[in-house]
């Protein structure tokens, strides 16, 4: 018995919702008695536990409810209850919440859909999870763990088994139905869903579910020991139909008919904007989701096999059939009427409401439409067969025939009959005109478009806080969520065999171009970018090995740092022997930070230790609380407590690292040293010395060489093939020829001095204005790429070139945000434009005095190749060849995708389909391979 | 590329089984101006002195400006015919071929932007009936007698015999100085029944009512005598240079208009300014396709009216102004302008104080495959608020 209850029980949470309902409920009803009862009590068990989640309010309704269930469950299998119970009581004590209990009741299949599913969640979480599906007492703990994460989903179809138990007695169903809105429902209705789906599964092993490929994974795992079922049911919730086996089911997923299907309740809301236009009133089945002209029309499909056959299958199904009162669509009256005389022979009487009946009974009678008379009975022959009975009719002035009687009462009162009837006898007969169908979808479009138009300036005008991919991110999350509703409430779910289908986002963070989201306002340029934008960012990898020889080199500087600092307080004089001996150590510095421009406040007193410069209040900030290195790209400070003897101040990062415009293949970053005084030397020779020793000290693991590298005033740290460049500087230099009036020997430099203290400004200066720009970032290192891979572009130097792109791009007039492609465009268009032509005004240095030309360096020769490539640009962005600017192979079209996935089809289109678009479709599905040339001549 | 949800996505797209959202927005976009944001671009150092190139601009105008006599046999021509036909307006007596609603001169000679050695003057007609061939036939035939008995006391040299001649457009009536051309065209709503057996031809007709709109926006809006000046030189660029070609008159005086008034301070710019301005609007791409180009004012849909080009003449009218303003930027306005050299610059390699300029290369591709050609076609030219997007799914 143990292990039969073990996979009773495991299986439980996979079928329970069709399996409880037989066991507790209907134990006469054979296809669903076989099902383990464990399961009925499992399932009632976590109803009990269940409630606690963010169900608890939805779901009070049905919490009512649940107590009888549970009791019902427990009672009609006490034997396996105390079974259950053994294996909650090994197993799942403690802290055991609702979310595990769910865990428990199917393991197996959750914890491997979960593994496809929460994305965001560690994989070792998942393989534990996976784990426990085999030993489920034991991982009580993880479950627990994950509770938030687990909760959502798995709350949901155990909680759907209630509703899904429920046609049986519809009175609760009413009751709960009421409570349960449109989220609900859907949920409801991926349950049922999901128990066909699983069915199917089960029986397929390993069947690929192309149709289910987000849901399905998860039955595909599944265990496939389930107890027998009687009857495998493959229904499909959008046709809503049966299918006979997993493989015609299969193929009734991919097949034409559900795609239409599926489509068209998708498009459900234009089409309620159709029906508004549509004269007079339409009644809909919602059962099959049938729209239909007419009472009459209404009343053949209520009778129709069609109908008669999805009613069978919602009942055996045990699903809940909607009320049989047609819904009105566009009709005058928006009261629900009955379904005029109708004689519906309800099918098996199983599990069909009576109530339902009554009610109907009880409301008046109204006709939603104005009654049509027929007319033209006259033109209407009979054809009678040889022994007088009647066998068809003929319609003399539609030319057509009918057999029904019924069908020719409709045709009679039918448009075109009357139009006929118009044209051909009495011109004075009214008959509602039906805009056409081009009118109607020249509406249509007009209304999408407005609201397109509506939205796009919304958006346009919505100022975004700061983080525009967060807040796309958001607004994507938003949308999805909505339609998602939307969807719930038509009670349609797609391929969504339960729960609710991941948001395909991921994770907050940084996904642009990670969805080709194409509500968003994304052109063919944009993809490019984005594309080629990916391409030349630099690994994960890549950055982190950066990220760690940068840091160890940082932290290592400190050690140096301190032990330079702890070797000059003994025996200052010495330590100071090196900088020019006529002014005393406080002195210079104060002077510093009094002339470097950045740093812009006066020194109170030369008593003040003297701080590096324009970092003041980050540095004391981060004095405060103390950093590991300088990971934020801000000054790493080396000053503790106010030590004025520190020769070494801090390190910065300065360049494309601390821009974030390290490109792929990027091996050459750089740090900056700021030093109380003039960089000597001999300061350089002994940071080198102490440097190693300390590199190791930090990262014992890691092999650095050390060099001096005099030439650049500085040494080169190189690991991993990467190569940091630490430059020694000092806000002095800047002063240094003024002060002391000549060069001495020992001190590095100035030019590279100077260089360094500038890379700082330009670090600041990026991070106040750059970073923030919409684009930009992403566009200078476009450009930074362009011009490693142009050589015309080589002479811009990187500093003009980042100027050059903010400039340009926070110019737009009105401060309109652009999109990647067009940022680029415009780029290109001010050096097309003969910006840096000479004659031009020029880039204005604001890390400069008196803001000289950033791009002086450059000839006339130059600018002219420039500006001559960039209007060569210009002109390949705007005639749809952004790729050979960025060097790239062309990205597909977006529509070409599209239509590659709808050329999946089965047949070709027939020809008396639209020949115009849709002729080349027709011919790739038989050439795909050869597409380019099947397509080519269409007119 | 990181597409971690491009599965759901493309199940989602599927489930819900309407395409993709059509980003069916066009939004073009106005191309970089310098003049626009001239606060961001602080120049730098001192501008270079211009005051030659403004007194060769200037030099350039006064050769191209019609002499007083040209302009004397024009107004001559233009006041007689008006008369006559002004006549026919107020008093139509016996002549019932047609019925004239309104005469009005348009055009160059109306604006004052006329060329010398173009001396050709326009008129429109409106008519009140429809423009049949047989009406405009007999108008001419009309003119030709009331210009005569006009005419009759007056001494007529040989020069200023005047010859008539009829074509699709309406009449010309000519002598050796000068031309005047009758335009005919008819009432707006009567453009609709135009038959093209029978009448004349549609699109024509229309032209000639937006050559009435045209002239009196420009009386309203361009009668700046910059820009009278700087639409001078621009037609006389564009004869010579043969990338021009396809600019139309009227996209040269809006193109002018926009180039001296469209600034922050919306005061004229000096003339060296604004032609250099032309010279970088065009090479910037605003006549490239997926630019907000310049909106035809005269037009009730946003029109651009750079869309009236083709695809290959607006790359080849972008790559001549490119060439040119490189050409301008190292001092070769006088080519430019046509007072030393040829037009050959704007195709042929030229060196200037040892840079050399290379001329450029087109961008526009013939669609290699009729079928994306289309599509690419439809796209580009896709006018006001059309798509990127053209095949419906």
């Amino acid at each position: 018995m143990a292990t039969n209850n073990y996979f009773g029980f495991t299986h439980g949470g996979t079928q329970y919702s069709a399996t409880a309902t037989g066991a507790a409920y209907q134990a006469g009803q054979a296809g669903y008695a076989v099902a383990a009862p464990a399961t009925a009590a499992a399932a009632a068990a976590t109803y009990g536990t269940q409630r606690a989640a963010g169900y608890d309010t939805a779901y009070q309704a049905a919490a009512a409810t649940q107590g009888t269930y549970a009791a019902v469950g427990t009672g009609a299998t006490p034997a396996y209850e105390y079974g259950y119970g053994q294996t909650a009581a090994a197993g799942y004590t403690g802290g055991y919440d609702q979310t595990a209990a769910a865990a428990a009741a199917k393991p197996a299949t959750y914890a491997t859909t979960y593994t496809q599913r929460a994305a965001g969640q560690p994989q070792a979480q998942a393989a534990a999870a996976a784990a426990a599906a085999a030993k489920p007492a034991q991982y009580t703990g993880t479950y627990q763990a994950n509770a938030t994460g687990y909760q959502a989903t798995y709350a949901q179809p155990a909680a759907q088994t209630t509703i899904a138990a429920q046609p049986t007695t519809q009175a609760k169903q009413a009751n709960s139905t009421t409570t349960y809105s449109g989220y609900d429902a859907a949920l409801y209705s991926a349950a049922t869903m999901y128990v066909a789906q699983q069915g199917g599964a089960a029986q397929q092993k390993s069947g690929g579910w192309q149709g289910y490929k987000k849901g399905g994974i998860g039955a595909k795992n599944m265990r496939t020991k389930a107890p027998p079922k009687p009857q495998q049911l493959h229904y499909c919730d959008v046709c809503k139909i049966s299918c006979a086996g997993p493989q015609t089911y299969r193929e009734h997923l991919e097949g034409q008919k559900h795609k239409k299907r599926e489509a068209a309740t998708k498009m459900a809301a234009s089409v309620a904007v159709t029906n508004q236009n549509r004269a007079g009133n339409s009644l809909r089945c919602q059962l099959c989701d049938v729209t239909c002209t007419g009472n009459d029309a209404y009343a053949a499909h209520i009778r129709g096999a069609k109908h008669q056959k999805v009613v069978l299958l919602h009942t055996k199904l045990g699903k809940p059939i909607p009320p049989q009162e047609p819904e009105i669509i566009g009709g005058p009256r928006k009261s629900v009427s009955s379904t005029p005389k109708i004689n519906f022979v309800q099918s098996g009487g199983l599990g069909i409401p009576t109530g339902n009946g009554d009610s109907k009974d009880d409301e008046v009678d109204e006709q939603p439409e104005p009654d049509i008379q027929p007319v033209g009975q006259d033109y209407i022959e009979e054809i009678k067969s040889d022994d007088g009975k009647v066998i068809s009719f003929n319609c003399k002035l539609c030319e057509c025939r009918f057999n029904d009687p019924n069908a020719k009462e409709m045709h009679m009162k039918g448009r075109r009959h009357r139009l006929q009837y118009k044209k051909k006898v009495n011109p004075d007969l009214v008959v509602d005109v039906k805009p056409s169908l081009r009118q109607r979808k020249i509406q249509e479009e007009k209304m999408r478009r407005a609201a397109l138009r509506e939205e796009f300036w919304a958006r346009r005008h919505y100022n975004m806080p700061e983080d525009e991919d967060d807040r796309m991110y958001w607004e994507d999350r938003r949308r999805y969520e909505e339609e998602y509703m939307e969807m719930c409430r038509r009670g349609n779910l797609g391929p969504y065999p339960r729960g609710r289908p991941p948001f395909p986002g991921g994770a907050p963070p940084y996904f642009q171009g990670g969805m080709p989201m194409a509500r968003r306002t994304e052109s063919s340029d944009d993809r490019h970018v984005m594309a080629r934008h990916s391409e030349i960012y630099p690994k994960e990898e890549e950055l982190q090995s950066i990220q760690r020889i940068v840091s160890h080199t940082e932290r290592a500087l400190k050690t140096v740092s301190d032990q330079l600092a702890e070797s000059t307080k003994p025996k200052e004089g010495q330590a100071q022997q090196p900088p020019t001996p006529q002014q005393p150590v406080a002195a210079p510095a104060a002077n510093a930070a009094n002339a470097t421009p950045a740093a812009a406040k006066p020194v109170e007193a030369p008593a003040v230790v003297p701080k590096p410069e324009s970092e003041n209040k980050s540095a004391e900030q981060q004095q405060q609380q103390p950093k590991e290195d300088g990971r934020d790209n801000q000054l790493f400070s080396f000053q503790q407590d106010r030590d004025a003897n520190r020769i070494l101040k801090g390190v910065m990062r300065v360049g494309h690292l601390a821009k974030g415009l390290l490109l792929r293949g990027d091996t050459n970053v750089e740090l900056v040293v700021l030093c109380a005084d003039k960089p000597t030397l001999a300061l350089l020779r002994k940071v080198v010395d102490l440097l190693p020793p300390a590199l190791k000290q930090v990262a014992p693991e890691n092999t650095y060489t050390v060099t001096i590298n005099a030439a650049e005033a500085g040494l080169t740290v190189v690991g991993d093939g990467l190569t940091v460049l630490v430059q020694l500087t000092s806000p002095i230099m800047r002063e240094q020829e003024a002060a002391s009036g000549g060069l001495d020997r020992d001190v590095l430099a100035r030019g590279k001095c100077l260089q360094a203290l500038a890379a700082l400004r330009h670090t600041k200066w990026f991070q106040a204005r750059a970073l923030g720009l919409h684009s930009c970032v992403v566009i200078i290192r476009i450009l930074r790429d362009l011009c490693q891979r142009v050589p015309t572009w080589s002479p811009l130097s990187s500093w003009a070139m980042e100027l050059l792109a903010e400039k340009v791009i926070s110019s737009v007039p009105g401060q309109v945000q652009l999109s990647p492609g067009d940022a680029l465009r415009r780029v290109m268009e001010a050096v097309a434009s003969g910006l840096l032509l000479p004659g031009g005004p020029g880039l204005g240095d604001p890390c400069e005095k008196d803001s000289p030309d950033a791009a002086s360096g450059l000839s006339a020769q130059q600018r002219e190749d420039l500006t001559c490539s960039a209007q060569y640009a210009l002109r390949l962005i705007a005639y749809r060849q952004i790729y050979k600017v960025l060097g790239m192979e062309p990205l597909p079209t977006q529509q070409k995708v599209f239509r590659r996935d709808r050329s999946a089809r089965k047949r070709r289109r027939s020809g008396g389909e639209q020949a115009d678009s849709e002729s080349d479709s027709g011919k790739m599905v038989k050439t795909e391979g050869t597409e380019t040339t099947t397509e080519t001549p269409v007119k | 590329m990181a597409r971690g949800g491009i599965r759901g996505r493309g199940g989602m797209n599927r489930g819900i089984g309407r395409p993709p959202y059509k980003v069916k927005m066009f939004l073009p976009r106005h191309p970089f101006d310098l003049a626009l944001c001239e606060s961001s671009f602080p120049r730098v150092k001192p501008a270079p002195d211009e005051t030659a190139f403004t007194q060769a601009l200037l030099k350039r105008n006064v050769d191209l400006s019609p002499t007083a006599s040209e302009q004397t046999a024009i107004l001559n021509l233009v006041t007689k015919i008006q008369t006559v036909l002004d006549n026919l307006v107020v008093a139509p007596g016996a002549f019932d071929a047609c019925q004239l609603e309104e005469v009005r001169q348009v055009g160059s000679f109306k604006k004052g932007t006329m060329v010398t050695g173009h001396n050709v003057a326009d008129i429109v007609v409106i008519l009140k009936t429809l423009p049949t061939r047989e009406a405009v036939e007999a108008l001419g035939n009309k003119v030709k007698e009331d210009l005569k008995s006009l005419m009759k006391s007056e001494v007529v040299t040989k020069g200023e015999q005047l010859t008539h001649t009829t074509n699709e457009r309406g009449i010309e009536i000519s002598n050796s100085f000068a031309c005047v051309r009758v335009m005919v065209t008819t009432l707006h709503h009567n453009i609709r029944k135009l038959d093209p057996e029978i009448h004349l031809d549609q699109k024509i007709m229309l032209s000639h009512l937006a050559a009435i709109r045209h002239s009196r926006w420009f009386e309203e809006n361009a009668h700046h005598s910059s820009i009278k000046v700087l639409i001078r030189l621009l037609r006389d660029i564009r004869t010579r240079f043969e990338g021009f070609e396809p600019l139309t008159p009227w996209m040269l005086d809006l193109l002018a208009h926009f180039a001296i008034m469209h600034n922050p301070s919306r005061q004229a710019l000096p003339i060296n300014v604004a032609f250099r301005r032309v010279f970088q609007l065009l090479s910037a791409g605003l006549f490239l396709p997926g630019s907000a180009g310049i909106t035809d004012p005269c037009e009730g849909v946003s029109l651009r009216i750079h869309t009236a080009m083709t695809l290959e003449q607006q790359d080849i009218c972008c790559l001549t102004a490119q060439t040119l303003l490189r050409v301008l930027s190292h001092g070769g306005y006088k080519h430019i302008l046509g007072l030393e050299g040829n037009a050959s610059i704007a195709k042929e390699m030229s060196v200037w104080d040892g840079v050399v300029v290379s001329p450029l290369d087109k961008a526009y591709e013939n669609p290699p495959e009729k079928k994306d050609g289309e599509e690419e076609d439809e796209d580009m030219e896709a006018e006001g608020d059309e798509s990127m997007e053209t095949i419906e799914n």
